[in-house]
């Protein structure tokens, strides 16, 4: 006896070791894979920092490891919109920095001499690793382990997710989206047991989270949603009331150190929902306790009275806070999170960046591909199996479903939630299958032989499943590999195309320029450019800038695009007024890169006649007779005669771009310019780079009297 | 001022205190000034005779005091072109000024010809100074009709070599004649020594006129069989001052080679280099090509921009070259490394400022420090590569004003234990195993005081 019980013993202990090492390799793999995969642009290209804000977030990271944490905290830089500058310190939210500063000081602690730049490119897929780790660990307390291993496998490749945390792209989202899933992880750890050591865990990843993403904003209020419905459901508890009490408690305390946050948890109506299921929890509880110590007759007069008194103080309350300006109103990009024309109408600058777009409905099936059908199942299975955790996930699918499909950026939030349905879906189904064709082997013999027919289908039709399921997933695995390769792996900062031989071209010209600023021009120069430039600008040629990515400052940025929509003259008058030494402009006409400045131009002429001063400036009369936006001759004079369209086109009517087409002839708008023999009175050229896609002009300075 | 002007008088003549020997006179001297590139580079080839009884055995040799620029190189050799041993002395009002040594006595009536090489940097100068885009660049050049000399000259020729026909004028000290790209002076006979007459030039010059404000080359030592080397390099166009716009259109149409702007330039690798980078602070710079040669690689670099003047820019090349061809073991545990000091940058390139720093590995011990010329030895540091706990020691050198003739070896020996080699690998398995030992007790070791209620009903 005691030698068999001995053996099932090893037996089953053999089988647990089996499983964490099955367990531990698939995650190893799955985390491998999400990190290789994101390096792409650094094979292709070189470890280099991505597109525009990683540039900002770059310059300041190196600060913040240089001068240490008082200095970055007490930063003003008087190099981004002069001149007023930006407080740094205060309006940034600072994770991303310290989390690179600190990796960057505890590997030189180790004596690994890494340089700050790789720490910060490679960032970003180090967290797309974490968080495949975390998304197995959520998943796991969701559902079971084996959910847990297809989700990690899932989102380790979900291009959603990929398209903000290749290597390079080192942006507040690469580590944000794990700060989500582990506060995420904690809180569903902290509603399963009931405990303060995993609520407090939880306040402490939602503090991290909100140092590092203003998307904070979503999960303070898919928390206290995720409360709300157990209450009305009726699945309120003490276990709950614990974790969200110290949740909230601690969680709001901490994030108000941040101080680009500040005082906002208590008084922004966006954290209100919070606030409110807050107090909502401390009645329950109450009345709970009440009604454990009272007669039910006695109780339902106190609690009426109560209801009454306190919901009178409560609106009461509110309307004063709100009128009296203490609860703020609700910023435009979160009006345009609920209603998606709301900015289109009200905020050019909101409108005018492609990401704040609503998504279309190929964007879905490119972001997530099967994950979208798998979706629906997935959802189901959590309707089957309600509990607490559960609707958590039910409420997270459902809401960032909503938003992702109201703003493009959105997609980043909706890709985790994806991989773990859809993890769910395809781990249940498959073990339910699975389980069919074990059963056949085991316990066939037995059944009688009437049954032997379907039993064979069943069979069949388990092994059809599987291998559906497989090339379902093989397809997936191809095609974000592909969209990976294709669509997220390009720098934005090095251009490269094919040539006639099938060689590879590289257009360098946005360094060359910035590097061209760098060393030529004075120390103290100013430098105007449309603001999506800002950063670069900063960052790689270190002179002075007047609008940037940040775009805080509406007017400012509306007085640059008057300039660039007036003519000479009137442009003078305001780059004077703004002590521009240099303008810089991006122009793709002769190499066909269509995002340059000629394209981006209607919404200049648009936020720059947003405020008063540019009163004068209206988009009609930018557009030809017919309603077009042309550059040729039919296009407006207003057009033809403004700073921007003579600083794209100076001297470029005399360029021949394409052969059997006339000189001037424009690639990206596939058109001969209508204004080809003009001088420039108040500018000169400064420099233009090898494939002219970035102009620089130099303001030339009053003339001397009487000359 | 007019009462100072005695004192002055003494003074330069106190700065012919160095006794001047009247009796070597310079029979015949044949001077080439060659003023193709940005620098000066001049070649006399001097006979001296002694008519005096004395036995002579040196020779003083000295540079015009107003000369333009600075000197950057000297050397002296003799007939059998063997250098000779140049000594700078010090003369009141005069820069530069050195004796050679002669290799045998010069006896009464004998002769002996020494060539003395020397090259000045900075001593053209852009004018009009500053030009647009389309504009030849001109430089002049100030010179001295006469070699200058402490001694007498009998006869003495000079010529001067340009790499343009355009010449827009030159001083006329007849004899004179011109022929394609070179000007000929003289010959003239029984000049009296330290006589000046200024000789100008002004020609067209497009050779590059490129200065490397500073240079950081760094070598590093590695043991495991290989040697990294990185330049930090700082560049400049000291010619005629762009003025007025830069038109790309213009440069793009301009398909002439000779012009002022810089595009590219070729540097010269050792042959076995390998890894080789060239990038700056922003990332990798696309534009340059590699090309391998029979004895070197010739590496072409394209700054960002074309570099017009008083333009700079600045870049980093780094590349690995195999230890055994540079690092060698002489007896029990002691080591040579015979590296350039200097390395080229570019044709006819004129440095201002080197610094030159060797990280030594771990736990060298009794280093001793050879140059082929003077430089000034910087205080040592330390630094902290991967896995580095004990730190290396920096040697660095600085020096200014280099130009290609100080391309030459620099030999550092040092004592080192080759079972410091296995340093960082046991580090690293110690670390690890560490690691290790600490999971393996936490995983098998209950740590926890009591269960908690909510984790048993899991």
């Amino acid at each position: 006896m005691l030698g068999i019980n001995k053996k099932t013993n090893t037996g089953s202990v053999n089988v647990e070791k089996q499983e964490t090492l099955l367990t531990l390799s698939i995650l190893t793999l799955a985390a491998i894979l999400s990190f290789a995969t994101r390096l792409f642009s650094v094979l292709r290209f070189e470890s280099v920092i991505h597109e525009f804000d990683p540039y900002f977030n770059y310059r300041t990271t190196k600060y913040l490891a240089e001068q240490g944490f008082y200095s970055f905290h007490n930063w003003f830089d008087d190099r981004a919109w002069y001149p007023l500058g930006r407080i740094i310190g205060g309006t940034i939210y600072p994770g991303l920095m310290v989390t690179s500063a600190v990796i960057y000081h505890t590997c030189w602690l180790l004596n690994i001499t890494i340089d700050i730049r790789n720490v910060c490119v490679f960032l970003a897929p180090l967290f797309s690793s974490f968080t495949t780790i975390i998304t197995y660990l959520l998943t796991k307390e969701l559902r079971n382990a084996g959910a847990g291993l297809v989700a990690a496998a899932m989102v380790a490749i979900v291009p959603g997710y990929i398209s903000r945390s290749v290597a390079g792209s080192y942006d507040n989202e690469g580590i944000a989206i794990f700060c989500m899933l582990l506060t995420y992880y904690t809180w569903i750890k902290a509603v399963k047991s009931g405990t303060i050591f995993w609520g407090t865990l939880a306040a402490l990843a939602y503090f991290y989270m909100v140092s590092s993403w203003g998307g904070y904003v979503f999960l303070i209020n898919l928390i206290p949603l995720h409360v709300l419905t157990l209450m009305i459901t009726g699945r309120f508890s003490h276990r709950i009331y614990v974790a969200y009490s110290t949740l909230y408690c601690v969680g709001t305390i901490l994030s108000m150190q941040i101080s680009f946050v500040g005082f906002q948890p208590i008084q922004s109506s966006e954290h209100m929902l919070a606030l409110g299921v807050f107090g909502l929890c401390q009645i329950l509880a109450f009345v709970d306790y009440l009604r454990s110590k009272l007669s039910s007759q006695d109780f339902d007069t106190l609690f009426s009275a109560l209801l009454y008194t306190f919901g009178t103080i409560l609106a009461i309350g509110v309307g004063v806070l709100t009128l009296s300006g203490k609860i703020s109103p609700w910023t435009g990009r979160f009006y345009s999170l609920l209603d998606p024309s709301y900015a289109k109408n009200h905020i050019p600058i909101i409108a005018s960046v492609s990401e704040h777009q609503p998504t279309s409905w190929s964007s879905f099936y490119f972001d997530l591909q099967i994950l979208v059908f798998l979706f629906p199942a997935g959802l189901y299975f959590c309707f089957t199996q309600l509990t607490d955790a559960n609707i958590f996930l039910i409420l997270y699918g459902v809401t960032s479903i909503y938003f992702a499909g109201v703003m493009v950026r959105l997609m980043l939030v909706l890709a985790p939630v994806m991989c773990i349905l859809s993890g769910i879906a395809v781990s249940h189904l498959l073990t339910k299958f699975l389980k069919h064709s074990e059963t056949k082997h085991t316990h066939e013999h037995k059944k009688s032989k009437k049954l032997e027919s379907s039993v064979v289908l069943k069979n069949e039709i388990t092994a059809t499943y599987v291998g559906i399921t497989c090339l379902l997933l093989i397809s997936y695995t191809f095609h974000c590999t592909w969209v990976t390769s294709e669509a997220y792996s390009s720098p934005s900062i090095v251009l490269s195309a094919r040539s006639h031989d099938g060689g590879r071209i590289i257009f360098d010209d946005f360094r060359e320029a910035y590097y061209w600023l760098k060393m030529n021009t004075p120390e103290d120069a100013k430098v105007m450019s449309w603001w999506d430039y800002g950063y670069q600008i900063t960052a790689m040629a270190n002179r002075t800038i007047l609008v940037d990515n940040n775009t805080w400052n509406n007017t400012h940025i509306s007085r640059v695009g008057q300039a660039m929509a007036s003519t000479e003259e009137k442009a003078y008058e305001i780059m004077k007024e703004l002590d521009v030494n240099y303008v810089l402009v991006i122009f793709g006409g002769l190499t066909g890169y269509s995002s340059d400045d000629i394209n981006k131009f209607l919404w200049m002429v648009r936020i720059g006649g947003s405020t008063e001063k540019g009163a004068h400036i209206k988009e009609w009369d930018y557009y030809s007779p017919s309603g077009e936006f042309r550059i040729d001759k039919e296009g407006s004079p207003t057009l033809l005669n403004c700073l921007m369209y003579k600083m794209c086109y100076y001297r470029f009517g005399q360029v021949y771009t394409e052969g059997g087409k006339p000189p001037g002839y424009d690639r990206v708008r596939s058109a001969e310019i209508g204004n080809k023999d003009f001088e420039l009175d108040v500018l000169e050229e400064a420099y233009t780079t090898e494939h002219w896609l970035v102009r620089i002009y130099k303001v030339k300075d009053l003339p001397n009297r009487g000359v | 001022m007019l009462r100072l002007l005695p004192v002055l008088v003494i003074i330069s003549y106190a700065a012919c205190a160095i006794p001047i020997n009247s009796n070597i006179v310079n029979k015949n001297v044949d001077r080439i000034i060659d003023l193709n590139s940005q620098l000066v580079k001049v070649t006399a080839s001097i006979t001296l005779e002694n008519t005096g009884k004395d036995p002579v055995s040196n020779v003083l040799i000295f540079m015009e005091p107003d000369a333009q620029g600075s000197l950057a190189f000297i050397s002296a050799q003799d007939a059998l072109k063997e250098d000779l041993k140049l000594e700078p002395i010090k003369v009141d009002g005069l820069k530069d000024a050195y004796e050679v040594k002669l290799r045998q006595p010069l006896n009464q009536g004998r002769t002996a010809g020494i060539n003395v090489e020397y090259v000045y940097t900075n001593a053209l100068q852009p004018y009009p100074n500053s030009i647009s885009q389309k504009d030849r660049q001109l430089v002049r050049y100030f010179g001295n009709h006469y070699f200058y000399s402490p001694y007498k000259t009998v006869k003495q020729t000079t010529t001067i070599m340009l790499n343009s026909r355009d010449i827009e004028n030159y001083t006329k000290l007849k004899p004179v004649s011109q022929q394609d790209t070179t000007i000929t002076y003289g010959p003239y006979n029984n000049i009296e020594g330290l006589t000046v007459d200024q000789l100008v030039v002004h020609y067209e010059n497009n050779a590059p006129f490129l200065t490397v404000t500073r240079i950081e080359r760094l070598i590093e030592i590695s043991h495991w069989g290989n040697i990294a080397v990185q330049e930090n390099t700082e560049i400049y166009h000291s010619g005629a001052k762009l003025k007025g716009p830069f038109s790309r259109y213009d440069y793009q149409r301009d398909s002439s080679s000779s012009h002022h702007s810089i595009k590219a330039y070729h540097t010269v690798l050792p042959a076995a280099a390998h890894s080789i980078y060239y990038r700056d602070s922003n990332g990798n710079i696309s534009t340059s090509q590699v090309r391998s040669r029979k004895d070197w690689i010739e590496l072409e670099l394209r700054p960002r921009f074309p570099l017009f003047g008083g333009w700079k820019s600045s870049y980093t090349l780094g590349y690995s070259v195999p230890s055994y061809q540079y690092l060698f073991k002489t007896n029990n545990n002691q080591y040579v490394l015979k590296m350039r000091l200097l390395d080229h940058v570019f044709d006819d390139m004129h440095v201002n400022e080197l610094e030159t720093s060797i990280v030594l590995p771990v736990g060298v011990k009794n280093i001793q420090l050879k140059t082929p010329y003077e430089v000034q030895r910087l205080d040592d540091e330390i630094t902290y590569k991967y896995l580095d706990n004990l730190g290396r020691i920096i040697i660095k050198l600085r020096k200014e004003n280099l130009v290609e003739q100080h391309i030459q070896d620099l030999e550092i020996t040092y004592d080192w234990q080759s079972v410091l080699l296995l340093h960082e690998p046991i580090l690293l398995s110690l670390a690890l195993y560490a690691l290790f030992v600490f999971v393996i007790i936490y995983v098998r070791l209950d740590f926890s005081i009591h269960k908690p209620e909510h984790s048993k009903t899991q």
